[in-house]
């Protein structure tokens, strides 16, 4: 017989002595689904995740498949429902077998042997993890990271339909985080119920079907990943701004904190910098320049580009075009206004061509001292040039009447400060 | 794992060895006593009791402080640390200085196991009971329960000396009726602890832990501390408060055969019994019948030490 729900939470609370962490919480869990429990420090996710198997005592509703947890005796419940802690003590070296193995103490009696199953089951366990060459290690010679795989492993040989995750990805490098939460993925795929806690947002909206935001111990978002990481919900919860977007490759939303501290302090009215770039050239430098505390303009851009992208997400004004067509007048007007205003011009060495060739063409009409170029080590103008050498001529002459060329972030800062004049010379 | 057997057959031909050689030494030599009639009963209703009492009483002393430690994820942690000893202290300095010496072994234990159930009941007192309230409530209660004996023998006047001799712990009046007493508490707990292993295992990497992998915890724990507290207040009631067997056997058992406490309950019983046969046997033989805890620890401290610089390992 199954149930809808493997785990089903009415106005759980749940808490340590006098102090109450999770309050009121209602939330239910499929077979079949990865969910993910986020939320900021304190927040109480790891005292939920402990209340779902029973070590914190809860009030309210609380059912495993079906029935009430509390109905459960600690072996059934041990077969039910597989737990990872963010880490355990070892006090004594028992070897990473051993560990493994007491995932099928409660499957056999005390009074015999494990059996050959046992041993098969924890030997594919420690497989899957990564940890198979370990076996015979004492636990008290591995790394955080291996302890942690070591971990996981036992809650997978416990063959358990349920299993709660606590930060399992928090001491793991990149390659064995994705190992981990590929192979709770397949698990959810074959019908398992996997609960997880994340402090890695960008991991959990990776990995995770379903996301539950927690804070103050209540649910205050839940669902996809892209209903639940809006960049309002996660400054009202985590008190930070950040973009988020598609990531291209995965499709999954992605979140990036923006840095707003004014790199210097000062009191002075910045400096209104203006950016021409494209192709993703100024992308960086737009986020390296925001992060100094420049005034910024940027464009001319089109809608597809990354560097409009980044320009929208950090709030800086820019002129959009659309893709793929002739710069209409009106934009170019724009930006001479821009240009105007502008105390620095700093243009990103990016691809020219006949559909572009106006910005570059336009800032002829500026003092070139107030023109800074930005050319990566190791290029030259032609290799950008996709204007029959028109480019390549129109900066040459830039830089001939007096326009600095640097190759790095540092350089343009050096050039910034010092030496261009607060107002624009007549 | 492929060593455990073939060491636990040899522990198991070292006691047996060690038994005999033993009840056949004493102060004249090695040997069955030629001297005057009725020589020949000294071994057997002297010495072999006064062996097999020992026997049992390191075994039990090592098996409680291998449970303890599991117990309490410490592996300083030894039989005594809830206030066995205290509370058996208690109880014997009271018979020594309230009723002449008599029933000593009875207050030793009634103290041993009173100990325990004050511990128990204090750190009960909030409804779930932690190890680290369980710890820090036995450690108190031994610390006012010594306060007392000091205070018995600050005015036991004569019987000082007995006191204190009770209190470093030796089997002078080990009798054939005390290795039978000392045998019947340890079968039937070695074997609870022993079925008991896989339980300590898990609950050695904590409660939490243990809960996961379906173990009753407060189950485990109320039978094993019940367990432990049978073997202790017993050996106590018999022999007094012998240090170091508890604390030192585990840890020697553990260099050699792993962590596992399905190996180690039962490599404490040999080990443990062994141990404490042959320091018993010191004392009566090269040193006039001095308290053996003085022998297990001073033998018994460097060779740990040894142990620790070998191994670079404790646990």
């Amino acid at each position: 017989m199954t149930y809808p729900h493997s785990i089903n939470a009415k106005n759980l609370h749940a808490g340590y002595g006098m102090q109450e962490i999770v309050k009121s919480i209602s939330c239910s869990f499929t077979p079949g689904t990865f969910t993910g429990i986020i939320g900021p420090n304190g927040s109480g996710k790891t005292t939920l995740l402990k209340a779902f198997s029973r070590v914190i005592p809860s009030a309210g509703i609380l059912e495993l498949d079906g029935k009430a947890v509390s109905d459960y005796s600690p072996a059934e419940l041990g077969m039910a429902l597989g737990f990872v802690p963010q880490d355990e003590g070892r006090p004594f070296s028992y070897t990473v077998m051993q560990v493994v193995l007491m995932a099928r103490y409660t499957r056999t009696s005390r009074f015999a042997a494990l059996a050959p199953d046992d041993y098969s089951r924890c030997h594919r366990a420690v497989a899957e993890t990564g940890v198979a060459h370990l076996a015979d290690r004492s636990i008290q010679t591995l790394s955080g990271g291996e302890w942690q795989r070591v971990l996981i492993a036992r809650a997978l040989a416990q063959d358990t339909n349920v299993l709660l995750l606590d930060e399992p990805t928090s001491h793991l490098d990149l390659s064995h985080q994705s190992d981990i939460l590929s192979l709770m993925r397949s698990l959810a795929g074959s019908g398992s119920t996997i609960i997880g806690v994340f402090h890695d947002l960008n991991l959990a909206a990776l990995y995770c079907d379903r996301l539950i935001m927690i804070q103050h111990g209540q649910i205050v978002a839940d669902g996809t990943p892209e209903q639940v990481l809006t960049p309002e919900k996660i400054l009202q919860v985590y008190g930070a701004d950040v973009i988020t977007s598609c990531h291209p490759a995965t499709g999954r939303p992605f979140l990036m904190p923006i840095k707003t501290t004014n790199g210097n302090g000062s009191s002075l009215k910045p400096l209104n910098v203006q950016v021409i770039s494209g192709g993703g050239s100024g992308a960086d430098l737009l986020h390296f320049l925001a992060g100094k505390g420049f005034s910024l303009s940027a464009g001319i851009l089109a809608t597809t580009d990354t560097d409009y992208l980044t320009a929208q997400a950090l709030d800086i004004s820019c002129i959009p075009v659309l893709p793929f067509s002739r710069i209409p007048a009106d934009a170019l007007e724009k930006l001479r206004g821009m240009l105007s205003h502008a105390d620095c011009i700093i243009l990103s060495a990016h691809p020219v061509g006949m559909g572009n060739l106006p910005v570059i063409l336009a800032l002829r009409e500026v003092d070139p001292a107030q023109i800074i170029i930005h050319l990566p080590e190791g290029r030259d103008f032609s290799s950008y040039d996709f204007a029959q050498g028109a480019a390549t001529a129109a900066l040459n002459e830039l830089c001939e009447a007096g326009a600095l060329c640097t190759s790095c972030y540092e350089g343009i800062l050096g050039l910034l400060k010092p030496e261009i004049p607060r107002t624009p010379p007549s | 794992m492929t060593r455990t057997i073939p060491l636990i057959i040899s522990l198991t031909v070292a006691a047996i060895l060690t038994i005999v050689l033993c009840t056949f030494t004493g102060p004249a030599g090695f040997g069955i006593p030629s001297a005057g009639p009725g020589a020949a009963d000294i071994v057997g209703s002297i010495r072999l009791p006064r062996v097999l009492a020992a026997f049992f009483v390191g075994a039990s002393l090592a098996i409680a402080g291998a449970a303890m430690q599991a117990l309490f994820r410490n592996p300083m942690a030894d039989p005594y640390i809830l206030g066995t000893s205290s509370g058996g202290a208690l109880g014997a300095s009271l018979a020594i200085v309230l009723l002449g010496g008599f029933f000593v072994p009875i207050f030793a234990w009634i103290g041993a196991v009173a100990a325990i159930l004050i511990v128990w009941s204090i750190a009960g007192r909030r409804g779930v009971i932690s190890v680290e309230t369980l710890l820090l409530t036995g450690i108190a209660v031994s610390f006012f329960f010594s306060a007392i004996v000091s205070f018995l023998i600050a005015i036991a006047g004569q019987n000082v000396h007995q006191i204190i001799f009770w209190l470093m712990g030796g089997f002078w009046n080990a009798s054939p009726s005390d290795a039978i007493l000392m045998a019947c508490i340890l079968i039937p707990a070695g074997l609870l602890l022993f079925f008991m292993g896989r339980d300590l295992n898990a609950l050695s990497l904590g409660e939490e832990t243990a809960a996961h992998l379906g173990i009753d915890s407060a189950r485990v724990r109320w039978v094993v501390l019940g367990g432990s507290t049978l073997l202790v207040a017993g050996a106590v009631s018999i022999a007094g408060c012998i240090g170091f067997i508890g604390l030192v056997t585990p840890h020697i058992v553990r260099m050699l055969l792993g962590p596992d406490n399905r190996v180690v309950i039962p490599a404490c019983i040999l080990a443990g019994g062994i141990l404490l046969v042959v320091s018993d046997t010191i004392a009566r033989t090269f040193f006039s019948d001095l308290p053996v805890g003085i022998i297990t620890a001073f033998i018994g401290a460097p060779f740990f030490i040894w142990l620790i610089h070998k191994r670079g390992v404790v646990t």
